[in-house]
Formats: structure tokens, C-alpha cells, sequence
């Protein structure tokens, strides 16, 4: 997917005016938030946040020990019955699929959710070379339908109303008109379903890969995830190469505890553990491929930023953060928004093409207190912030804005001269003063503070001496 | 340098990340429980699986497992299923011939019910654990509206933590050799139209759980 | 978070923070009142200006060291260092470390951290009072705005609630959505304004609906952002600095200190 996350501040813009987008998403991420704080902690806080912890170190190991897990599973994979695939970057991911395609004679594709699909364009890559692709996660097919781009990670269309989808139904799949949320997903799956059993190959991602069984783990809730990686012949998942754990026990924590961070569920409908293609006498597919991606995740690793690896991609921070609440995830322009995308979008395509996602953020810190596995978001942001700096990324109004700020603020006496002026200016300021850009964005939504005619250490030296006159 | 080696090597080149952390140690389960006594898992599992939105069919015995089986079936000539030697129910099959119905070809997209036993059940989260496997075809599990999951009271265990500290103890060699395993936990859903949580997506819309044997 | 070493008994080091010292000298003032009401010695560092917060926030890491340095040097002789602010006592203790990590001035920036209070942190926590035994002259009803790096960074919240539950004529009720940031954010008030303004909306559209008539909180960077949003809407309610409202209750007439 291009990066368009230069444009956040126009983008959101258009979101902050437009209230029944606002409402849609804020009315999605307060009741997921609320379903995380019930499953999260029915047992109590206490245990709740030892889950957090017991997730975090889990995911931690996972990437202390990377390269070694990633042999493991390789190997066990392999032993399986799986083939293991590498692919460096986008254009691999693409030629891989396009062979495999073509080595199965594939037409017609179906898939289930994939982030790292999108990442790398990959149904436009199929469709250019004739080969049909149908998104089958429901919120992804109406993404396809429609044309754009997903704007949440777990729940992709929270921007769209339910009139605007009949109204896409209606007009692109002759749906007849209703309301009826039920009836619309039953129409979208009699439309789905013949795909799902004419298809070749079925694409799928997938959520951890357990290296000491082998084990592709994937969790889905409509029954899509099921149907892509076990009605047709072939079935590719797209893993990055990041998502691989050490151990059954960590699986059993990390599978349990990403439902209840993402949409407050004890587990998804659909827990799979893949070891495998079908057997002699059994049904599934009869290849399985692996494909492990990097797409620039080994960049991070060596960084202070390895952390950012630990994502389960759950939306809990999506769901908390007050920014994303008020621009949605278009904003973001890229294929991660949120907290999360405001980190990984500059890692993994390029702090230029990023430069204002790190800023987009108050730094309150509610993303660090929800993340099931304690990646410390405000952290990152921070640094990514003073990496912009030292990139040369700061427009010349802040540089040269903050080094006069610096120069009277490192120097008690200019300091001191600064608060005398503006006792002295205060008074002659007018009650709106017209202030220059970029400082004139305070003034469109408040008033200014009156300064004060004496500051605090006028105040201060008056009442010592006051105080040395008494004794 | 193909792409898995430059990838493993400039991770093993990397300054490792996370090197001082301990062992993992003991793991606490996600779903803690006091009372594990095959009453309380019970009771457990009911809860959860119904709360779920499964329905739940507590049967004293095969028979009345069965001739419930064959209400829920109803006026269907034929059901996707498991090879009934997986299916814990003694008679099911005769009752079934009897009753005119057949089982069909494993990936029949057009039967409305299919039956299945299960590996297990977890008490937990009220999912039901299915394994692949010769004579348990997926598709009797995902193709139908109606999944009807036979449950011996003695397969529900507490939780996934526990069914697969069972599986490290037998050697994980036998889950491997599982080429699907899934767990099931209650119908299908999604609330993608407008954040309404609307059932029966792909998957089965309703889940008819049978559970055999001492209450 | 280290432990820190006990502050009784201590001369306590004012840490005014530049915004209370340029626009609400007053709430300085308060926090001096009531520290000397409980019998401290407070001192007033004269070369103090700024922690470097805004520029650090902003990722100016040359700029904020620069005047922390200067921090640094004010607080050289402090035992205990108090800040009527939750973002600037963070700024102190949680990034001081990070901004000085590899300069020679580490060890000074670490121990400054560590003896490092927010106000209402110092009172509760640090003294160990709750009860400040006042009474406001007459009944008000009050609801917190908790300040996220306060909340988040420094623990502090709960301190608060109980100097303010245990004054006489106070009245705490709730503020919906109370710990939801208020989007001010530092520079990000100013450089991401249409997102600022409209996390503002949504805080002031609670206060206004909230039975109470002031807001209490413990950081001026989100009063100065809230008051100026309530000022623009045009009503009447204010948010106000805790140290100002509980100095409010302090016995009139009386001066303290040397």
C-alpha cells in the first residue's frame, strides 16, 4: 500500500469535520475498550496485569531468541509437510505468490485477513496477472468493494455506516434493500460462499507461528480463516517474521489474552493451530506454504525499537487513543494506524515518508496501559521524534523557534529580563492578539492566558526582602 | 545470498534485544479456577458454552443423546459427520439408518446439519477442541449451518493450558501429526456492519452441543 | 520507580516550573503558603527557569539539555524538590536520565531525580498527611481533571482527591471521562491544533455538563488549555490548580515563614 502518511494533518482534517465519522468511531473504540476492560479483568486487576506481563515477557523471548525460533520453525514446519518460504521485501512476497500460482494453476484466489498482504499490495499484483482475488473477511471485502483502504486494524470499516454499506451492496452485488445487518451478512455470505468452494487457492496470514511445533496459529471469528486454509487445493499464509513464539505455554497465554485486548472476547470463534496439509485420508489442503516475511522488520531489530516487534496487532491502543478517536485511521495513510502505526509506518517505510505520525500525539501514555504485551509506545514516540530532529525532518519556524526559546531559558537572567517584559507587555496586549503561525493554532479553538504583571520570582524576591526588613 | 540467509544472518548479527530476561518459569493460566472436579468443569463449560450462544443438551445416556440428535436433524436425508467411531454415542449409527438418514460425501456444501465428536472440551472458555484427521473431515464442522458436537462429559477439561500441558506430557510429536486443530467457541460471528453482532457468518450459525453421561 | 529517601525535615527546594512562574505566580505563592503552614523551610532556587520539557517533548534533545543543564546548576545544593506540576516532577525524574545519558552530568541529573516530588505526591506520600485540617471560607463543589503525565508517569490522582475529601466545605464529584487526556500535549497543542481543538471539545463538553462549578487539577499546561477553551465557549466555570484551591482554606491574615 502507498505511504500517504505526510498528508495526516490534512487527512485528519477532513475527519475532524465530519461527525458522523466521528461518532461511528468513537462509538467502535469505546465498546471494544469496554469489552477489554471486562475480559481483561474479570478476575481482578491484579491478575489481569500479571497476564500483561506474562504476554510481554513471552513476546520479549520470543524476539531475544529470533533467528534461532525462526530456524526451529523452519525446520518443524518443514517436517510437517509445510514449505518454508522467505521473501526479504514486497517484491518477493509477490513474485513467491505468482509462483506458486502459477506452479498450481491458479485462477481464483480467496482470502482471509492479511496485514502483510496489504503492506505489499499483493491482490493488486494477483489481479494484474489474471488471477481473480475475493477478500472473504467481511469488513475486507467491503474495504475491496468499495475501493479504499482499511482504516482499523481489526475491525476495518468502523468508518462506514450501515446505510452507506447496503448502499454499496445494493449497488455492486444487487443486494435487495434492507437494513438488516443480519440480512446483509447473510446476503455477503451466499455471494462469499461460492467463492470459497470454486476457489484454487486460499491466502491467508497468520498470527504467531509456534516454533517448537511448527505450528501456524491464526484467529478468526466468521468462519472465513477456516474456509481459506481448508477448502482449496493450495493455501499460502503470510507470516511476518516476527510473529514467531518459543512454546506451547506461550502460545496458550498469547492466544487467549489477544481476543480479550481486541474486541473483548475469551477467544476468537475459530483458534487454529496448522501443523500441516491434508493427510492420506482426510480433507484440507493439499499444499501449505509459509511464507516468512521481513519487509523491513529486520531493520528494526537491532534498534532500541525492537520492542515495536512485539506487536500482536490486537487494536487495544487503537481503541484507547484519544487522537485516533478523533481522526480515525485513514489519517495514518498507511496500513497500521493508531499508536501503533504512528510507530511502525516511520520504521518500516522511512521516517520521511512519515515525518508527522510522531507528533500525532499527546503523549498521554494511555497506549503503554492497554498494550497486552507493554510495548512502551510513548516511549518510541518520543524517540522517534528526536530521530526526526537529528534527521534534519524540523521545519525551520521550530528549529530556529525552539533554539530563541532555548537561549532565554538556559539563562536566568534573560529569563528574568523575558518575565519582567512580559509583566510589563501584558498590559498592552490586546485581549485576542493576533499571533503568528504556527502559534495562531492555539487561538482558533482558545483564549490566550493573561500574564501576569509579576511573576513568581518578582514575588519571591519581594517578599524576602520584605521578610529581611522585619528582623 | 538467498533471502533466508540474509535475513538470518543480519538477525544473528544484530545486538540481541531483551538479553537479560529470565526463563519463563511457571506460566499462570489466563482463565484461573479453584475447583477442578468434573462437576465444577462441568457446570463451568455449560456456563461459558451458552453464554457463548451454543445450546446445550445435557443426555443421561446415549439414548437420549441420540434420539435428540435425531430431533435436531429432523426431516434432513442427509448430514456432513465424522466417522461415527469418533462420535461417542454406541447405536448412532444404526439409529440413523434406521431414521433414513444418510451421511454425506465429505465436502457437501449443501447439507444443512453436520455432526462431529470432539477431542476435547474446554471448560474455560466453553470452546469445543476438533483435530483432523482420518474420518473426522473439517468440513462437517464449517460447511453447515448447524454444527451438532457430541461431548462426553469426561472430555471436558479446564482449559487450553491444560490440554496442552497433556499433549507436552505425551510428547508433542502427536500434536504435530494433527493437521488442523481448532477451536471452536460458539457460532460464527462478526460485527464489522456498524458494530452489530450479527451470527452465522461462514461458519455455522448455531452450535448444538450434546453432552453425554453423569451430571 | 526507585524509592525516595525521606523528605522530613528537609528544607524544601521550590521547583516553580516557568509556566507558574510567568502566567500564575499565585499558584507558586499557594504552594509556599501551604508548605510553610505545615512548618517546612522552603527555599526558592533563584537560578532555576525551565526543566526543558517543551523541547525535549518536541524532540529538540540538544535544546531541552542545554536548559536543564541550568536546572542542573540551580538545584545543585537541594535536598527535596517539589513542583506544583506532574509533567515537569516526570520530566525530572523519568527523563533527566534518558536527556543525560552518556554526559558527565548523569550522576547530578540522577540524583536530582531521585529527590524529586510532585506537590500533592510530596504532601500524601512524602509527609504522610492527608489532613490538612482546613475548611474553605464557603461550600463548593469541585471535580477532578486527572493530568496524564500526573496519572500515568508520576502516580499522582489519588493524592489529590484526598487533601481536597478531607477540607471542610468541599464537595468532590465526578468529571465523566476524568482521566481522558485534554489534548494538550505540550507543542502538539499548537502543531496538531485541529486534533488538539477537538480532544478540548470533548473534555469541556463533560465540564460543562458536570454538576461541578471548578475543575481541580494538578498541572497549569492543561489549565491554561481547558480555561481557554471554557473561555472561548463563554461560560463561567474555570479549572484551578489544587495548591491554589486548597490555599484558599488556609487561615486568612496569617503569614508563614521566615
Amino acid at each position: 500500500m502507498d505511504v500517504k502518511a505526510r498528508d495526516f494533518i490534512p487527512v485528519a482534517q477532513v475527519a475532524l469535520s465530519d461527525p458522523a465519522l466521528r461518532a461511528a468511531v468513537k462509538r467502535a473504540t469505546d465498546t471494544a475498550a469496554q469489552k477489554r476492560l471486562a475480559t481483561m479483568f474479570w478476575a481482578g486487576r491484579t491478575h489481569g496485569e500479571a497476564l500483561r506481563q506474562q504476554a510481554a515477557q513471552a513476546r520479549r523471548r520470543a524476539l531475544r531468541d529470533l533467528p534461532a525460533l525462526l530456524e526451529q520453525a523452519e525446520a518443524a514446519m518443514t517436517a510437517n509437510g509445510i514449505q518454508v518460504l522467505w521473501a526479504a521485501d514486497g517484491d518477493e512476497v509477490r513474485r513467491l505468490v505468482l509462483d506458486i500460482a502459477a506452479r498450481h494453476e491458479v485462477r481464483r484466489a480467496v482470502k482471509s485477513k492479511s496485514m502483510i498482504s496489504e503492506e505489499v499490495a499483493l491482490n493488486h499484483a494477483l489481479q494484474a496477472h489474471d488471477i481473480d482475488v475475493l477478500e472473504t473477511d467481511l469488513g475486507e471485502f467491503i474495504v475491496q468493494l468499495s475501493g479504499e483502504t482499511p482504516s482499523h486494524i481489526v475491525t476495518p470499516v468502523i468508518h462506514k455506516s450501515k446505510e452507506t454499506i447496503r448502499d454499496l451492496f445494493v449497488r455492486e452485488l444487487d443486494m435487495p434493500p434492507t437494513d438488516d445487518a443480519e440480512a446483509m451478512t447473510q446476503f455477503a455470505r451466499g455471494h462469499l460462499r461460492r467463492a470459497f468452494l470454486e476457489a484454487d487457492m486460499g491466502i491467508s496470514g497468520g498470527n504467531f507461528i509456534i516454533a517448537e511445533t511448527g505450528a501456524l496459529c491464526l484467529v478468526t471469528n466468521e468462519g472465513n480463516g477456516r474456509m481459506v486454509t481448508s477448502l482449496p487445493r493450495v493455501h499460502v499464509a503470510l507470516v511476518g517474521i516476527e510473529k514467531v513464539i518459543a512454546t506451547v505455554e506461550d502460545y496458550a497465554t498469547l492466544t487467549q489474552i489477544l481476543p480479550r485486548s481486541s474486541t473483548g472476547q475469551t477467544m476468537t470463534v475459530y483458534t487454529q493451530m496448522i501443523h500441516g496439509p491434508r493427510g492420506a485420508d482426510d480433507d484440507g489442503p493439499e499444499h501449505v506454504y509459509v511464507i516468512l516475511v521481513d519487509n523491513g522488520r529486520s531493520d528494526i531489530y537491532p534498534t532500541d525499537y525492537a520492542e515495536a516487534l512485539a506487536c500482536i496487532r490486537c487494536g487495544a491502543c487503537l481503541n484507547a487513543c484519544p487522537v485516533y478517536e478523533a481522526t480515525g485511521g485513514h489519517a495514518y495513510g498507511w496500513v497500521y494506524s493508531g499508536p501503533i502505526g504512528a510507530v511502525i509506518t516511520p520504521l518500516l517505510t522511512g521516517l520521511e515518508n512519515a515525518s508527522p505520525l510522531p507528533h500525532a500525539s499527546s503523549l498521554c501514555g494511555l497506549c503503554k496501559e492497554v498494550c497486552p504485551v507493554d510495548i512502551d509506545l510513548p516511549r518510541m514516540l518520543l524517540d522517534l521524534r528526536h530521530d526526526l530532529d537529528e534527521a534534519g525532518h524540523t521545519p525551520p519556524v521550530w528549529k530556529w523557534g525552539i533554539r530563541g526559546w532555548a537561549m532565554v531559558a538556559r539563562s536566568p537572567r534573560l529569563f528574568g529580563l523575558a518575565a519582567r517584559a512580559a509583566g510589563l507587555g501584558g498590559r498592552f496586549l490586546p485581549p485576542r492578539p493576533p499571533l503568528p503561525p504556527p502559534l495562531n493554532g492555539w487561538t482558533r479553538t482558545r483564549d490566550l492566558p493573561e500574564l501576569a504583571p509579576k511573576s513568581f520570582r518578582q514575588l519571591w524576591a519581594e517578599r524576602q526582602k520584605a521578610g529581611k526588613r522585619d528582623d | 545470498m538467498t533471502s533466508r540467509e540474509t535475513i538470518l544472518s543480519k538477525l544473528h548479527a544484530a545486538r540481541q534485544p531483551f538479553a537479560g530476561l529470565p526463563p519463563a518459569g511457571d506460566m499462570i493460566p489466563v482463565v484461573p479456577a479453584d475447583d477442578t472436579s468434573p462437576a465444577a468443569l462441568r457446570v463451568r463449560f455449560v456456563a461459558a458454552a451458552e453464554a457463548l450462544n451454543c445450546t446445550v443438551t445435557a443426555c443421561p445416556d446415549a439414548d437420549a443423546a441420540i434420539r435428540h440428535i435425531l430431533g435436531l436433524v429432523g426431516t434432513d436425508s442427509t448430514i456432513l459427520s465424522w466417522d461415527l467411531k469418533h462420535v461417542p454415542l454406541p447405536g448412532l449409527g444404526a439409529a440413523l439408518a434406521a431414521a433414513g438418514i444418510a451421511i454425506a460425501a465429505a465436502g457437501d456444501a449443501h447439507v444443512r446439519a453436520g455432526l462431529t465428536g470432539v477431542d476435547a472440551a474446554l471448560a474455560a472458555t466453553g470452546s469445543l477442541l476438533l483435530a483432523s484427521g482420518p474420518g473426522k473431515p473439517r468440513g462437517a464442522s464449517l460447511l453447515p449451518e448447524v454444527h451438532i458436537a457430541v461431548v462426553a462429559a469426561g472430555q471436558i477439561v479446564p482449559d487450553l493450558e491444560t490440554w496442552l500441558a497433556a499433549q507436552r506430557a505425551a510428547g508433542l510429536e502427536h500434536l504435530r501429526r494433527l493437521n488442523s486443530v481448532v477451536m471452536i467457541s460458539g457460532p460464527s460471528r462478526t460485527a464489522d456492519i456498524a458494530m452489530e453482532t450479527v451470527m452465522g457468518v461462514h461458519g455455522p450459525g448455531a452450535v448444538q452441543i450434546v453432552l453425554v453421561g453423569e451430571s | 520507580m526507585d524509592p525516595r529517601p525521606a523528605p522530613a525535615g528537609k528544607c524544601v527546594s521550590l521547583f516553580v516550573t516557568c509556566m507558574v512562574d510567568l502566567l500564575y505566580p499565585q499558584t507558586g505563592m499557594s504552594v509556599v503558603n501551604i508548605l510553610e503552614y505545615l512548618g517546612l523551610e522552603v527555599d526558592f532556587p533563584m537560578a532555576q527557569t525551565c526543566c526543558g520539557q517543551p523541547a525535549f517533548n518536541g524532540g529538540y534533545r540538544r535544546d531541552a539539555r542545554h536548559v536543564a543543564y541550568q536546572f542542573l546548576k540551580a538545584f545543585q545544593d537541594a535536598e527535596v524538590i517539589v513542583a506544583p506540576s506532574g509533567s515537569c516532577a516526570a520530566m525530572v525524574r523519568h527523563e533527566f536520565p534518558v536527556l543525560f545519558a552518556g554526559d558527565p552530568w548523569l550522576a547530578e541529573a540522577e540524583r536530582l531525580a531521585s529527590i524529586t516530588w510532585e506537590f500533592t505526591e510530596f504532601v500524601v506520600d512524602g509527609l504522610g498527611i492527608d489532613d490538612l485540617k482546613l475548611a474553605l471560607p464557603h461550600p463548593q463543589t469541585f471535580a477532578f481533571h486527572d493530568s496524564c503525565h500526573g496519572l500515568r508517569m508520576m502516580g499522582v490522582g489519588e493524592q489529590s482527591r484526598r487533601l481536597l475529601g478531607n477540607v471542610e466545605n468541599a464537595t468532590i464529584v465526578e468529571l465523566v471521562e476524568h482521566d481522558e487526556c485534554c489534548g494538550f500535549g505540550g507543542l502538539f497543542a499548537v502543531k496538531m491544533a485541529d486534533v488538539s481543538g477537538a480532544m478540548l471539545e470533548k473534555k469541556i463538553e463533560h465540564i460543562l455538563a458536570c454538576p461541578a462549578d471548578t475543575i481541580v487539577l494538578g498541572d497549569v499546561s492543561c489549565m491554561t488549555h481547558i480555561n481557554g477553551g471554557l473561555a472561548r465557549r463563554g461560560t463561567s466555570k474555570r479549572a484551578r490548580h489544587i495548591a491554589d484551591v486548597l490555599a484558599e482554606a488556609l487561615p486568612e491574615g496569617v503569614t508563614y515563614g521566615r
